[in-house]
């Protein structure tokens, strides 16, 4: 199916179905009524075949370009059907999957997290490694048929709502840094593992701490080849750098025109307005030039680093101009509104920390595009 | 033009911008058929010379052409035309009583004219109108850029020599244009700032080792590209989209981000980028006068606010 014809065909489905897909909740609800949300869009999506195009035949897919995913995906957040951060670890995951899993796995758990029966998480920061991921060291043992894991992760979004991890591992020796990590696909519900959810600044517990304490995995859920964990750490996160940043650059654009309308005659400073219109032009004209050269199959690498930095800069320029527009609102506002704006806001401060600092994004230009030699 | 024409014409203006600048890459482009190639394919005529154009820090008459063929005058006729006055797009020109006052500015190519168009304001209506050059005061500016060329434009009550109504939309059109070709200049220059300071942080040393190993200059050289690759995709948007709102964002961003690079690496070049040794304030004078042409990037974002504040609605944006 082509582009224009999918946009006009779920955009059609997404007037005729508005009542059946609109959210229960209020205003931007718990995050236990944000996952129940979006399990009921991603479900009524597939069925009606719309979150099946964009993926491959074998894993359940419809095929056609990777634009339809990114256009079905912007179609949900700019409605504002779905969140669109845990929306977008569909598009995180999944390319994962695809690419490293044995075929019948893939096959067999794809579709799943397509249809939104299944929630994953991703399991790659620990205590000790945060910016330094390769420093790792949740520990995965080879015993006969299966690994036995002992370690603990951290900041792993939607872990207690998972059925499963992609989570990295360290099997070579503690000192074998990127080149002793094995990825391995873990079932939330086995014996050994705790989650503990964190409270986050901005209201609910989006990420969780997960202790691994003897998990037994069995061998043939290893992600691509013992010890070559970390080229699948490599390839996922130019995907949390690419389509899910196109949505989120989306829902931007649409909090910006929902701020145009509700704030006061001059609490909004042109100059400020134009310059953020700008930051989220930007991000979307790269955003939407990566997503043309994923569509041609082009490999995705350390230049996805520039579409965060502008995601990160646009996010946090939106939401300044939220404080100061909204202020009333933000600053003392008790309805659900004023309560969401408030949340927005204190989130986009993460904008800059999460999914490889604004620093570490800086570090990836400098070295792998600038080519400026080690940094030491 | 097909992906190996494309090269080869990009390497031929390489070489062209890089030996040559005012009349003799004037000469040049014509030798090489850009006028036609500009017919033929706007787009990518106008990014590639005028990219090029902002890394070699040449000049040329190729934005008076880009204007005039915008307002309908042939473009083989190798017409001049008269600028707006900074920070400010409307035409240059007033006709009252069928007399002609123009006050603008005009590239260095203007006075190798013998003709000049000027779009000028009827009351409501617009109109371009042709006028002898010899006719205009034309005065030097010798501001930031001595070697940009720029003049000033000054004529009161002329005579034209021809005149044609035209649409209102032919001024707004050729400013569109003349955005996107200034936007692509100011890209140009601003890698060729970002080269000279990469070049520098590789090879000065202090502390032992080169100063491209400290994080801090490491970031602001990482700054310059994200602020230049942040140009560029606004510019290769704008262009898909091909409205003057989408042209006068990328010339916004474009003079922000070239204000931006010349900071980050003016700070990593330090003392001798601030010498004339070196040849790094060509590119920051030729980047603030760029910035200024045709609309700054102050102006262009607080109108653009001001018009979101009275529609209180986003425009169209680029769509996947």
């Amino acid at each position: 199916m082509e582009l224009d014809a999918f946009r006009s065909s779920v955009d059609r489905w997404l007037d005729e179905h508005a009542a059946a897909l609109s959210p229960d909740h209020p205003g931007m609800g718990t995050l236990d009524q944000q996952m129940a949300q979006l399990a009921k869009v991603k479900r009524l999506a597939y069925d009606a075949g719309w979150m099946r195009w964009g993926w491959p035949e074998r894993v359940g897919g419809l095929g056609g370009s990777t634009l339809l995913r990114a256009y079905l995906g912007e179609a949900l957040t700019a409605r504002d059907l779905v969140e669109s951060g845990i929306y977008s670890l569909t598009e995180v995951l999944a390319p994962t999957m695809i690419d490293y899993a044995p075929p019948e796995l893939a096959a067999a758990m794809v579709p799943r997290l397509l249809r939104g029966d299944e929630t994953w998480c991703q399991g790659f920061s620990e205590p000790g490694t945060g910016s330094n991921l390769a420093a790792l060291s949740c520990r995965a043992t080879l015993t006969d048929d299966e690994w036995r894991i002992t370690g603990q992760k951290v900041w792993t979004s939607l872990a207690q709502y998972a059925d499963r991890c992609v989570l990295l591992t360290r099997t070579g020796a503690p000192e074998s840094a990127h080149r002793g990590i094995t990825a391995i696909f873990v079932d939330m519900a086995s014996p050994g593992i705790t989650v503990r959810p964190l409270e986050t600044m901005h209201g609910g517990a989006e990420f969780s701490e997960v202790f691994f304490d003897d998990v037994a995995v069995p061998v043939d859920r290893t992600l691509g080849e013992v010890g070559r964990g970390w080229s699948v750490a490599m390839d996922i996160l130019p995907f949390e750098r690419s389509t899910a940043l196109w949505h989120r650059g989306a829902f931007l654009n649409r909090r910006l025109e929902q701020l145009l309308a509700a704030a006061a005659a001059g609490a909004l400073a042109p100059a400020e307005v134009g310059e953020v219109f700008q930051q989220l032009y930007a991000l979307r004209a790269r955003s939407r030039a990566t997503q043309h050269r994923l569509a041609a199959g082009q490999r995705l690498g350390p230049e996805t680093s520039v579409d965060k930095i502008l995601l990160a800069t646009a996010e946090q320029g939106l939401f300044d101009l939220v404080g100061a527009g909204l202020a009333q609102d933000v600053l003392v506002g008790d309805d659900v509104s004023s309560e969401r704006w408030r949340a927005e806001l204190l989130y986009s401060r993460a904008a800059t920390i999460y999914g490889g600092s604004a620093e570490i994004q800086r570090n990836i230009v400098a070295r792998r595009m600038l080519d400026l030699g080690a940094d030491r | 033009m097909n992906d190996q024409e494309q090269e080869l014409f990009r390497d031929s203006l390489r070489h062209a911008t890089v030996a040559h600048t005012a009349e003799a890459l004037d000469a040049e482009l014509d030798d090489l058929g850009w006028r036609d190639a500009l017919r033929a394919d706007r787009r990518a005529a106008v990014s590639t010379l005028f990219e090029l154009q902002g890394r070699a820090n040449a000049t040329s008459s190729a934005l008076d052409t880009v204007l005039a063929t915008a307002l309908g005058v042939d473009p083989a006729s190798t017409a001049g035309v008269v600028l707006p006055p900074l920070g400010c797009c409307r035409p240059p020109g007033r006709v009252t009583a069928e007399r002609l006052d123009v006050r603008g500015m005009g590239t260095a190519a203007l006075g190798r004219h013998a003709t000049a168009v000027v779009a000028a304001e009827v009351g409501q209506e617009q109109v371009t109108v042709v006028v002898d050059t010899a006719a205009l005061e034309l005065r030097p500016a010798r501001g930031l850029d001595p070697t940009i060329g720029i003049v000033h434009v000054v004529g009161e009550g002329l005579g034209a020599t021809t005149r044609s109504t035209t649409a209102p939309t032919a001024w707004t059109s050729a400013m569109a244009r003349g955005q996107l070709a200034l936007a692509h200049e100011l890209v140009g220059a601003s890698r060729t700032m970002l080269q000279l300071a990469r070049d520098h942080a590789l090879e000065r040393i202090q502390f032992g080792r080169p100063i491209a190993a400290f994080q801090a200059v490491r970031h602001q050289l990482a700054e310059s590209l994200v602020a230049i690759e942040e140009a560029d995709a606004a510019l290769g948007a704008a262009w898909d989209v091909g409205s003057p709102l989408d042209a006068a964002v990328a010339k916004a961003i474009g003079g922000r981000s070239a204000r931006a690079v010349a900071r980050h690496c003016q700070q990593v070049l330090a003392g001798i980028g601030f010498t004339t040794e070196h040849p790094f304030h060509r590119y920051v004078r030729r980047v603030l006068v760029l910035d200024g042409l045709l609309g700054d990037a102050r102006s262009l974002t607080r109108e653009l606010g001001e018009g979101l504040l009275r529609t209180r609605r986003l425009p169209s944006i680029p769509p996947l």
